[in-house]
Order: structure tokens, then sequence, then C-alpha cells
């Protein structure tokens, strides 16, 4: 089930409805059978895979919870990762894993091939995965109680308006106020309507009118003028941002009509002056993770400079390969983590100060240079390939191609761009909702009213799912 | 807070009226034209309409090289009545739920009409109800359901319609297919259809020959797939689909035939046998008895199309060859006989002498491609020459069905809009018979005197008598030039 789509129309209101009738005892059974049947929407037999991580972490947590030691819990959490790691590799890197072995052992001269399985990916195994592996983790160190109730565990692993995209919630901060009585106030009515709002218009006005555009140029760049192509290219970093940004303000929308506040996950990254900063803007609930699961364990940054910036390349790496396997991710993520130790390294020499905290021209110029660099990035992950990638690359810079076709892109669509890059800078370092608290009501409905007729009217007709479901 | 909320929603409701006025007033239009332009073939039809024919592929397909009369088979109905008025609305690959749509959106008007809608056996198919196509077909329609115009665009970008994936759909037709249990009323070896046809593929099927043939093989599997089903009146959505006509024919009062298309029944019976045209028989016989109790006229054509008409041979189709398209537009003919008696002549000693293309519709004369909505001197399209496109729309006719009496001249009227007179471009007329030819050019410049305004062109030449058998003749505007010249309204008699 899309956000984008009648059903959640439906569902959200009804479930919201049912949600703060019944009594506070009974709304974990109904938050947990909306989640199971609203992710059984894609694929019914794929809620086994959830179901049976959520009994084995549940499990794995108490039996850890009893034990004295991080020394005697090992062998548990190792349990716990072998299941939820396993079934990830099974699932996404298997095929990916296989492919590359086969080419190494034709190199060789091998004749023993690994199969290539016929698996669908489940939705969002990928974040609820990681979800869960974070509660294993933290009980694993001590930092976290196991939980004695496997509905409320079920709950956390699978609570529908984040479970197949984000954020990636942590256990002590979602569950309790998922026990949590709620009242219905009109403040959270209020503002989860205002950022579902805010997220269906970035996603199917912005991000898919211009999804047509960049498929038009990725499907077939050798057909386009550099221009054209350079266009295509920036114009995908703003479809993936508001597409994943326009899901992640849905997602914490629908929660907050129910009075439970989801982390945020995006703050204007492409606002951002240098590639460090626009990953503390950029998935944010991701980055945290990998920080705190990935980069802290192998030490951070109190060991030497040379393992530091180790750290610093695998967490980029992993995280790339996270997204999806094939080797653009593992680029894509690498990048990132050469950017950043140039940057990190050049700002150390040259004592470059970089927090300012409101708009300067230095400012514009740094983020101009960041979202530059985060474009020509973003090649990489939208590429099917390292090949297709580098085809894009030579389009751009061969400035003497005369395309045979010419991306037509209507007025109305720079219009809308030029109004979402306004938002997105009078958004900088806001939310969408409490921003409009200081607008008066007249305003407010106003640009209520516009988003609803840009909604309904301007919409892209045809059918782009959010991209990161296939992560 | 039930207050606030209360004032709030009322505020909204306002809003949405007033969003649904903006909507219609300044967006719907560009809408209907983008998503939704198959409202053209209904717009393209006058209130003066008689007879509409609604149809799909099998109205408009042709043989390429062997049909000396390419015209559909809703032309060959309107060459019975030559004075009445008939028209099609012809979208390939649409059914019933689309026409119901579409006859929705025909304007109301005094005028008594005749409403020919094809009803295709295969249409009731779980192949063709869940067919990939379908997901498309929906959306071109929801713009055009009868509910306030923003609704209609809040369904569309919410994707409010049966929207499925190719992998969905087929899944969908093979669980009904597994689930639909046959009931013969005589022992029949298989439960349904993958039963069936798994048998056939088994045991294969042989050629005259006597030897296994693998292409039939694969042929028999798709006419059990396309013909083994049993249609269920109270739960088929087709069923469901040509009730709602039938209801609306009776609201707006229209006459409403059911034109029950020809199946390839000899192929059906050469390839898997007596059970097959059981099926199709007894589906047929159910379909007319069905409609005719609610007041339908129904042309049962099942079988009255011989195996050489069906232009595809290895594929289940109802496209006919000429004499296939005649022979159904004949059996329709007929039954509009008992409303238009008085103007009904019998296609034997039948001619007609005038002939009028607006190119607003799919009316196949050949260099369709030329057309364009740049001009247009009446509806939206005209047919657009120079600069590369040196032929205009042609008019191309076997004109030996017109007795000799009655073609001694031909005249041609049309409307051409020129940019500039820098052109030497001329009408065409080329008559053919078995041996000899007949070519002559007539020059436009003469008639036209304006340029960048639509000018009437007439042109009356005689028919050469030395030609003794004419078979054919060809009527198009000529022009090599770079200069842009439209041509719209082309009408031509022969007298």
């Amino acid at each position: 089930m899309l956000f984008n789509s009648i059903d959640f129309i439906l569902f959200l209101p009804i479930v919201v409805v049912l949600y703060f009738a019944i009594p506070h005892k009974f709304r974990w059974i109904l938050l947990l059978a909306a989640s199971y049947y609203f992710y059984m929407c894609w694929k019914v037999e794929y809620v086994l895979l959830i179901v049976l991580s959520t009994v084995i972490d549940f499990y794995m947590g108490i039996l850890m919870d009893k034990l004295p030691t991080q020394k005697a819990r090992t062998p548990l959490l190792i349990v716990s990762l072998i299941f939820n790691l396993g079934t990830l590799f099974l699932f996404k890197y298997y095929n990916f894993a296989s492919e590359n072995i086969n080419l190494l052992v034709d190199k060789i001269g091998m004749n023993h091939h690994l199969p290539v399985l016929n698996l669908l990916l489940p939705v969002g195994i990928s974040f609820y995965t990681f979800q869960t592996l974070s509660y294993t983790i933290d009980v694993y160190f001590g930092r976290q109680k196991a939980e004695r109730h496997l509905g409320y565990f079920a709950l956390y692993v699978s609570f529908f308006p984040q479970l197949v995209a984000g954020p990636i919630e942590r256990f002590s901060r979602l569950t309790p106020q998922l026990k949590e009585f709620h009242q219905l106030k009109y403040e959270n009515l209020s503002k989860g309507f205002r950022l579902i709002l805010y997220g269906l218009f970035i996603k199917m006005v912005i991000a898919d009118n211009l999804a047509s555009y960049v498929d038009l140029i990725y499907d077939s760049p050798t057909s386009y003028s550099s221009w054209d192509v350079l266009k295509g290219v920036f114009m995908y970093s703003f479809q993936i941002y508001n597409d994943f940004y326009g899901y992640s303000l849905v997602a914490i929308g629908s929660a907050k009509i129910m009075g439970i506040d989801l982390m945020d996950n995006f703050r204007t990254p492409y606002l951002a002056k240098n590639i460090m900063e626009f990953w503390q803007r950029w998935h944010i609930s991701l980055s945290t993770w990998f920080r705190d699961y990935l980069y802290f364990p192998l030490g951070g940054n109190r060991v030497t400079k040379s393992k530091w910036m180790m750290n610093i390349a695998i967490v980029f790496i992993v995280s790339g390969f996270w997204h999806g396997a094939n080797w653009t991710f593992i680029i894509w993520g690498a990048l990132y983590g050469v950017i950043y130790l140039i940057e990190k390294n050049t700002n150390d020499l040259l004592k470059l100060k970089t927090n300012h905290t409101d708009f300067s021209f230095g400012h514009i110029l740094l983020a101009i240079k960041t979202f530059v660099f985060v474009t020509f990035i973003w090649v990489f992950f939208r590429s099917q390939s390292v090949h297709e990638a580098f085809v894009i690359f030579n389009s751009i810079f061969n400035f003497h191609a005369v395309g045979q076709l010419s991306l037509e892109i209507p007025a109305l669509v720079w219009i809308l761009l030029a109004l979402f890059i306004l938002s997105d800078i009078l958004l900088y370092n806001k939310r969408f909702d409490t921003l409009l608290d200081n607008i008066p009501f007249a305003g407010r409905w106003l640009i209520y009213s516009f988003l609803l007729f840009s909604i309904i009217v301007f919409s892209s007709v045809e059918i782009f799912p959010f991209i990161y479901f296939q992560f | 807070m039930a207050k606030k909320v209360t004032y709030r929603l009322i505020i909204l409701a306002i809003l949405l009226i007033g969003m649904n006025f903006i909507y219609k007033k300044w967006f719907y239009e560009a809408d209907l034209q983008k998503h939704s332009d198959i409202i053209n073939l209904v717009r393209a039809i006058p209130d003066d309409a008689d007879i509409i024919y609604l149809g799909e592929s099998s109205n408009i397909t042709y043989k390429e090289l062997e049909d000396v009369d390419k015209r559909p088979i809703s032309a060959f109905i309107g060459d019975f009545f030559p004075t009445l008025h008939t028209y099609d609305i012809t979208k390939p690959a649409s059914h019933a739920g689309i026409y119901k749509v579409l006859l929705n959106q025909l304007p109301e008007t005094n005028k008594k009409k005749t409403i020919v809608v094809t009803l295709n056996l295969r249409s009731f198919n779980a192949q063709w109800i869940y067919s990939d196509l379908e997901t498309v077909l929906q959306k071109s329609v929801v713009l055009l359901q009868p509910y306030p115009v923003l609704y209609n665009r809040f369904m569309l970008s919410f994707k409010g319609y049966d929207i499925k994936t190719e992998e969905e759909r087929t899944q969908q037709f093979k669980r009904k297919w597994k689930k639909d249990v046959f009931h013969f009323p005589y022992a029949f070896p298989f439960k349904n259809v993958p039963e069936w046809e798994s048998w056939v593929n088994s045991n294969g099927v042989k050629n005259k020959e006597g030897v296994f043939d693998q292409a039939a093989i694969e042929l028999a599997c798709h006419y059990i797939k396309a013909y083994g089903f049993q249609i269920d009146f109270d739960n088929n959505v087709r069923i469901k689909d040509f009730d709602d006509i039938v209801a609306l024919a009776q609201k707006r009062n229209w006459n409403l035939v059911f034109n029950l298309l020809a199946e390839n029944t000899e192929k059906a019976g050469e390839l898997v046998g007596k059970d097959l045209l059981f099926l199709m028989q007894e589906n047929t016989k159910k379909l007319v008895e069905y409609y005719t109790k609610k007041g339908v006229t129904v042309v049962n054509n099942l079988d009255i199309v011989a195996n050489d008409q069906f232009i595809d041979q290895d594929w289940t189709t109802e496209h006919y060859a000429e004499k296939g398209r005649k022979t159904i537009a004949r059996n329709v003919a007929k039954s509009l006989k008992k409303w238009y008696n008085n103007e009904y002549i019998d296609v034997n000693d039948a001619y007609k002498t005038t002939f009028f293309n607006d190119f607003e519709r799919l009316n196949p004369w050949n260099q369709m491609h030329t057309l364009t909505d740049q001009q247009a001197y009446s509806g939206t399209h005209s047919s657009k020459t120079g600069n590369g496109e040196d032929f205009s729309v042609s008019f191309e006719y076997p004109i030996n069905l017109i007795p000799d009496s009655l073609r001694k001249t031909v005249t041609i009227d049309a409307w051409m809009y020129q940019e500039n007179s820098n052109h030497n471009a001329q009408f065409n007329v080329e008559v053919y018979g078995v041996d000899e030819k007949f070519i002559n050019s007539y020059p436009i410049k003469s008639q036209l005197n304006k340029i960048t305004a639509w000018q009437q062109f007439h042109l009356t030449i005689p028919l050469p008598k030395t030609i003794k058998n004419p078979n054919f003749i060809k009527l198009y505007l000529y022009n090599t030039s770079e200069t842009t010249i439209y041509l719209d309204n082309f009408s031509v008699k022969f007298e």
C-alpha cells in the first residue's frame, strides 16, 4: 500500500478513528493488525519474515537480558545477527555475490557456477532489519532492557508508518510512545495533516513530475545533448530528495496524528555546506544508525588518524552497500567517504570555519559546491551499472554531441521546482508543521489550498513507487 | 475540538467546490486532451448522427495487400443506408466497460439514434478481463466518469482505478481459469482450462498429414484459453458493463444493437474439437437470449465468417478481411431494417456515390499520418502537406461498385489553407483499370487567392471512358513544395 494511493487515504483515517475509539489496552493489537495488513498488501507471504525476525529477536533479547556478561550474551547476539543479516543477504545480496563469484570463477577457468535465485526483494527489508538489529545490539551492550511483551515488540518492528522506508527508529524512543496513552489532540491532528499534505505535495507533484524526465535521460543518455543530460542529472537530485523526504513526512505525519513522534529524517540537506553536514541532514535515521552501530564500535575517531580514515571509508562503503546490491552503490558510498575525508582534512589544514548558522554569501557558495558534488555522486546511485554511470558522465562532458532528442520540460514543472527550492530555504532548520505555526489562519489556509489543489491537479498520473522502497 | 474540526471541514468543503470550479474552467480540457483524448472520438460524432457504431480493432483492421476496399465494418453498414449519417467510435482493445463510459459522454439530442455496440465473445474471458492492457484503458476513462471533475482528477492522481502490474493480472486470470469448473451436459474429462490445456500440450495436435505439429498445439492451447469458459451471468464484469449500456440506452431512448462478432469456429473445431465449439455456441446462445429478453437486438455472427477471412491465422482475433467485414456489416444492416426500412438499400444494387471525410475520426483513408491539429477548417484536424510530405490523405475506392451511368463525372470539394503561394501543388486524379490507367493533375493555385486563410476548392472532371473496366480511383492533393498546405472536409461525389 503506497502512501500516495486511494487505499492509504482510506486506510489511515479508519485506523486513526479506531485507535482513538477503542480502549488503550487494545490499541497495540489494532496497530499491529493494521501494520501487518499494510505490509501484506505488497506480498502476503513476506509478512512471515517479519514475524520470524520479531520472534527470534524478542526471545534473544529476553535470553540476553538474563545473562550477566557481554561475553555470555555473544552467542545469542550472533544467532540474531545470523538470522537477520542472513535473511537480508539471501534476499538482497545473494544474487550479487553469486554473479560476482561466477565471474571470478570464469576468469580463473573453473566451470562450477553458483545458482542465481529468483527471489523478489521484500519491501523495506533493509529498514526493519536494521531497526530490529539496533534493539538486539542495545540489549547486548546493556543499554536497553529486554522487552517482555511480544505484542509491543512486534509493533516496534512493524509500526506501519515507518515500516517500509523508515525513519529507522530506536526501541528506546518508539516503544514508550507506543505504550503511552494518547488522547486525540487537535494540535497533533493539525500538525500531522500539515506534514502529510506537504509530504504528498513534494512526492506527487515535484518528485513524480521530475521522474518522467529523469527516466528519459537515464534510459537513453546518448540521444540527448550534454546540456539536457546535465538537466536530467540535476533533476534527479531533486527527484530523489522529494521522493524520500515526501515519504518520510507522510510517515511522520501519520504517526503524529496518533500522538507518536517519529524522528526527523531530513533537514534541508541541499543547504549543507559540506559533505559531513550533508550526512547530518540526509536520511538522518540511517546516518545515526551507522554512527552508533558501526562507526562507534569500530572505534570512531578515538583511534589513530589512519584507522579513523579507514573507519570513515568502511562506514560510507557499507552505507552504500546497504542501499543496494550493485557496484554502483558501493562506488556511491566510497565517493562520499573520499570527499568527506578530503573536505575534513582540507578544513583542518586551512582551519576553515564552516559552522555559519544563518545564510551568508559564503554559506550559499559552499551549499552550491556541496549540492554539485552530491548531484554528480547521485549518478552512480541512479545508474543501473557502473558502465551506465560512465555513459552519463561521458554524455555530460561531450559538449560536441548533438542530441537527436530534446528534453522539453514544461514551464509548470520549473515553476513548481522553484517554489520547492524557495520553501526549502524557508524551512532551513525548521519543519513544515512548526513553520506554519507562525503564519496567520488565512495565510495557512491559502497554503493548504495551494498544496491540496496542486496535489490533485498537478500530480503526475504515471506510477512512480517510492524510490527507497526498493531498499 | 469538535467545533474547531467541524468549522475547518466546512471551510475545506467550500474550498473544494471552488477548486472544482477553477479546475473545470482552466485545467480540465488540457487534462482531457493529455490523459483521456479518447473523448475526441465521441466529440467527433455530430448531433445529427443516426447510427453510431462502437468497435475495437475488428472494425478497422484490414488485409493490406488483398483488400480492395479497406473501409471499416461501420462504413460498410453505412453503405446500406446512404441517406443516413453513420459514424463510428473505434478504440482498439476496448470493450463494454469502455464503451459505456464513452456512450455516457454522448450529448443528449432530440434525434433518435441507433447504437451498434460490438459484443466480442472473448471479452467475457478472464484473460481479457484481466488483460495487462486494462490498466491503460481504465486510466484513459478516469476523467470521463460521471462525477465532479476535481474528484475524477483526484482519482487519477491517487491511482484510484483498476491498476495492477502485468504479473498481478496474469495471476488473476490464471487463478480464475483454475477456479472456473466446466459444467458440460455430458461427460467431459477435464475440470478446467489448465487441465484441458495441459492435456492438449502433452498429447499434441496432428496436422492434416497426421503428424504432430508444435505450432498447431500452441494455437490449440490459445483457443482453449480464449474460448474455454462458461459465462457466469451473475458475476461476470463484462455482463455488468453490457447491462449498464442497456440501462443507458433505455434512459436515452436509443435503439440498441449488440453486434456479436464472428469467431473462427472452423479453426476452433479443427484444432480442439466439438467440446470447444459447444462452449462457444452455448455462450453465444445464452448471450443472445439474455439480451434479447432485455429488448436488445442481438446480431449473431458467431460462425458466419469463413476461416480464410480471418487475417490472423496464428492467433485468436476478430480481424477480418474485406469479405468477412462485409458479411458482418450486411448482417448488422439487415437487423437495422426494422427501424430504417425506407432508407435501406440492398448492397448488391446499392451504390455509394458520395463520400466525405472531415479527418476527425479513424476513417482509414490512406496517408492518415498526415493528420495534424495545427490547423482545421472544422473540428480539430486537417491533413498537412509540404516540406517532404508530398501526399495528402487520399481517397481510394473500388469504383467498379458504382454503376457506369452514375460515374460519368467526379466532383471534389475541399477546404484548403496555404501558408504562402510559392508552390505548384496540384490535385491528382488516378483511375486504374485491369491493364490501363488514367492519371491527371489539376493545379490548385488558380482557386486559392488568399494566404493563411481557409478557401474552398472545387473540381468537377469527367471520368475517362477509355478505361473499360475501371476498378479503382485515387484522389489526393500532391504538394512537393516547401509551402505547407492543409486540406480539410474532403468530399467526393460521383454523378
